[in-house]
C-alpha cells in the first residue's frame, strides 16, 4: 500500500506529487541527494534535476570518487569477480568492508580452476582485516598511519626498497610468490591516496608475476549511478545543471557543504532502496522519496514523503549486480508496487514543465 | 585601477573565471553589468552583485570578499587582481602570469594547475592548495603560491612545479608530488605521501610516514641556493633553509626521488 505525507500529515501520492512539483518549481539552488535506486528511478532523477537545475550529491559518491580519480589519473589494472575465483591462487583482502560480502564467502569456498594456478590451493591474506575465524586466512596487522601508510610500506617492500624480516617483508615475498594474485578493497574504505597505491604495488607486481585489483562496490547503487551519469552527461555523478549545461565538480556539489554553507535552498532525497538518511534533510525544505515498509517512510522523514516500491522486491528494476559486474534487471517478488520512484520523479517534473509552460 | 565593489553577500556561489583585467579592458561599465557570474537558475550578471568602476587598466581590485567568490583569478595571464576579503574554491587556478593577491582566506584548490604568476594569499587556505582538482594530472605547475596563514590537508598534492611557501599546512602534504618546491614552518602527518620527485622543507612535522628514510644531515649548495630564493619572499623560511637540517628521503613507494628536509633538533 503506497502512503505519503505532506508536512507530517498522511495525504495522497497526487498531492503529495504537486506539492514536491510547487517546492521545485521555486526553488533557486535545489540538491538531489542519496540516488540509491534503480536505473529508471535515476534516469528519471536526472530529468529533473535538469528541468530545476539541481545539483546531484550520490551517498555512493566517496567510495566512486576514491576509484574514479586514481582511474581517471593514473590507470588501473583490474579482473571481474568470476576470473578472481576461477584464477587466483591468491587473495589479498585489504581492509574491513569487504568481510561482510558475499563475495568473499564464493572466492574462500572455491579453488583455481583455470590458467596457470589451476588445481593450486588458495591462500587467503588479511591486511588490516578483522580477525575472525570464518574464512581461514593469514592476517597481517595494519600501520599506526591507516590502510593507506600500510600500503605505501608493503609496496616499497614489494619494490626492493625497504628490506629486513617484517612481517609485511613476508607479506611482499607471498605476492612476488603468487601465480595470479587479486588484491579485494572497498575504495572508500582505502580512500582515494590508499588506492591508488594500491593500483601501483598491482603495476609493480606485473613486472614478475599476474596481480589484478578487484574494487567491489559500494552498497549503494553509486555503479548504475556512473553509467547512468556518463551515458546522460558524459561526466561523473556530482554534477549540477544550474546553468543548464552539466558541471562537474565534487567539492561544490556535495550537499552537505552546500546546506552548511547556506547555499540549497531545497533538497530530494532519493532512497527507495535502503541507504543512510542525510543528517541534514530536515534543515531544509526537502522531498524523501523512500521505499516502502522501510524505517523512513513516515511522515516525520522530511516536508514531503513519498512510499514507492523497493526495486527487486516490491516492484521490477534494473540494478547493480555485483556478482555478475554489470546491470540486470531484478523482477519484484510478488504483487508489483503501483508506483516507482520513476515514475514519482517523472509527475513531479511534468507537473513543474506544466506550470512553466502555463506561466509563458 | 578598476574596482568591484561587493553589494552584499552573494545568495549563492559566483563563478570569476572571465572577470579579469584583460576581460574588461574592451567592455564599457554597462556591457561588463551584463556578464553571467550566477551558478544557479537566478543567473546573476555581475553588475547584481558589484558595483562597477572601470578605467581600462591592468590592475582590478574587489573591494569586499566572500568565501562564494570562485575561481578568481583562473586562467589570469597577465595584469594584477587584488581582493580585499575572502575568496571561494580555485583561486588562480590555471593560471599562467600576472599577480594575484588576497586580503582575506582562500577556498579549497587555490592555484590548482597554476603554471605562472604569483598568488599571495595573506590569510588561510583550504585543503589541496597548490593541489590537483580531480581528474587533473597536476596541481601547483610552475606557479608561485605563497600562503601566509594555515593551509589545510593535502597542500600540493600532485603537484608538478613551481614554488609553495606557506606558513603551517595539514596532512599528506605534497602527497604525490610530482616536482617543484613546498617550504613550511610546519606539516601534519605523512608529509610526502606517495611523492615521486621535488622537495618538501619543514621546521616540523607530524608522523612521517616509515617509507621515509633519513639520510643524516648534510650542508648542499642546493639548500644555500634554496634559502637565497625564499629570501624575497619569506624571511623565516629563507633562515629554516639556512639552518641544520635532516634530510629524508622517500617515497620509497614509488620512486624515492623525493626529498624531506626538517629542522635538525
Amino acid at each position: 500500500m503506497m502512503a505519503a505525507w505532506v508536512k507530517g500529515g498522511a495525504t495522497d501520492a497526487d498531492a503529495a506529487i504537486e506539492a514536491a512539483a510547487h517546492l521545485f518549481a521555486s526553488a533557486k539552488v535545489p540538491v538531489v541527494t542519496g540516488l540509491c535506486a534503480d536505473v529508471g528511478a535515476l534516469r528519471a532523477a536526472y530529468g529533473l534535476a535538469g528541468v530545476i537545475g539541481a545539483s546531484l550529491d550520490p551517498v555512493a559518491a566517496p567510495s566512486l570518487y576514491a576509484e574514479l580519480g586514481v582511474l581517471s589519473r593514473t590507470g588501473a589494472m583490474g579482473t571481474t569477480p568470476a576470473e578472481a575465483v576461477g584464477r587466483a591462487d591468491l587473495v589479498v583482502v585489504v581492509g574491513n568492508a569487504p568481510w561482510d560480502r558475499p563475495f568473499l564467502q564464493d572466492i574462500a569456498a572455491a579453488k583455481p580452476r583455470r590458467g596457470r594456478a589451476a588445481g593450486s590451493e588458495r591462500t587467503i591474506l588479511s591486511l588490516g582485516g578483522p580477525s575472525n575465524g570464518q574464512i581461514r586466512h593469514v592476517a597481517y596487522p595494519v600501520e599506526p598511519g591507516g590502510l593507506a601508510v600500510s600500503i605505501a610500506q608493503l609496496r616499497a617492500f614489494a619494490k626492493g626498497h625497504l628490506a629486513g624480516e617484517t612481517a609485511y617483508a613476508d607479506l611482499a615475498r607471498r605476492l612476488v610468490a603468487a601465480h595470479y594474485g587479486v588484491v579485494v578493497y572497498e575504495p572508500g574504505e582505502v580512500g582515494e591516496l590508499g588506492v591508488e597505491m594500491l593500483q601501483g604495488l598491482v603495476k609493480d607486481l606485473n613486472d614478475v608475476t599476474r596481480f589484478f585489483a578487484l574494487p567491489l562496490a559500494d552498497p549503494f547503487q553509486g555503479r548504475a549511478l556512473i553509467q547512468v551519469a556518463a551515458w546522460t552527461t558524459g561526466q561523473a555523478p556530482s554534477t549540477g545543471f544550474g546553468r543548464h549545461v552539466p558541471e562537474h565538480d565534487p567539492w561544490r556539489f556535495d550537499g552537505a557543504r552546500q546546506v552548511r554553507e547556506g547555499e540549497a535552498d531545497a533538497a530530494l532525497w532519493l532512497s527507495s532502496l535502503p541507504s543512510p538518511r542525510p543528517d541534514w534533510l530536515a534543515s531544509l525544505p526537502s522531498v524523501a522519496i523512500v521505499g516502502e515498509g522501510s524505517a523512513n517512510a513516515t511522515g516525520d522523514t522530511a516536508e514531503i514523503v513519498i512510499a514507492v516500491g523497493v526495486p527487486g522486491e516490491s516492484t521490477g528494476g534494473t540494478l547493480w549486480n555485483e556478482r555478475r559486474g554489470t546491470l540486470t534487471h531484478s523482477s519484484a517478488a510478488g504483487q508489483p508496487a503501483a508506483l516507482t520512484a520513476g515514475a514519482v520523479l517523472d509527475a513531479i517534473r511534468a507537473r513543474i514543465t506544466a506550470k512553466d509552460s502555463a506561466a509563458c | 585601477m578598476s574596482t568591484l565593489t561587493l553589494r552584499q553577500e552573494p545568495p549563492e556561489r559566483l563563478d570569476l573565471l572571465n572577470i579579469n583585467p584583460l576581460s574588461l579592458g574592451g567592455l564599457s561599465e554597462a556591457e561588463a553589468a551584463k556578464l553571467p557570474v550566477g551558478t544557479s537558475r537566478r543567473g546573476l550578471t555581475l553588475g547584481d552583485c558589484f558595483t562597477i568602476r572601470l578605467d581600462g587598466s591592468d590592475t582590478l581590485t574587489i573591494e569586499g570578499g566572500s568565501s562564494r567568490l570562485d575561481r578568481v583569478g583562473a586562467s589570469l595571464d597577465g595584469g594584477t587582481i587584488r581582493v580585499e576579503g575572502d575568496v571561494g574554491q580555485r583561486l588562480g587556478a590555471g593560471m599562467a602570469g600576472g599577480t594575484l593577491t588576497v586580503t582575506g582566506s582562500a577556498g579549497p584548490y587555490s592555484g590548482s594547475g597554476a603554471s605562472g604568476g604569483t598568488i599571495t594569499i595573506e590569510g588561510d587556505a583550504g585543503d589541496h592548495a597548490g593541489g590537483a582538482v580531480y581528474s587533473a594530472k597536476a596541481g601547483l605547475d610552475g606557479a608561485t603560491l605563497v600562503i601566509r596563514g594555515r593551509a589545510g590537508d593535502h597542500l600540493g598534492d600532485r603537484m608538478r612545479r613551481g614554488m609553495l611557501l606557506v606558513g603551517e599546512a595539514g596532512a599528506y602534504a605534497g602527497a604525490r608530488m610530482i616536482a617543484g618546491t613546498i617550504a613550511a614552518t610546519r606539516v601534519g602527518d605523512h608529509p610526502g605521501y606517495g611523492m615521486r620527485r621535488g622537495t618538501i622543507l619543514a621546521g616540523a612535522t607530524g608522523a612521517l610516514s616509515p617509507t621515509f628514510v633519513e639520510t643524516g644531515t648534510h650542508d648542499l649548495v642546493f639548500l644555500r641556493l634554496l634559502a637565497r630564493s625564499l629570501r624575497a619572499l619569506s624571511p623565516a623560511h629563507a633562515d629554516l633553509a639556512a639552518g641544520a637540517l635532516k634530510r629524508y628521503s622517500g617515497d620509497l613507494a614509488t620512486l624515492s626521488k623525493g626529498e624531506l628536509w626538517v629542522a635538525a633538533g
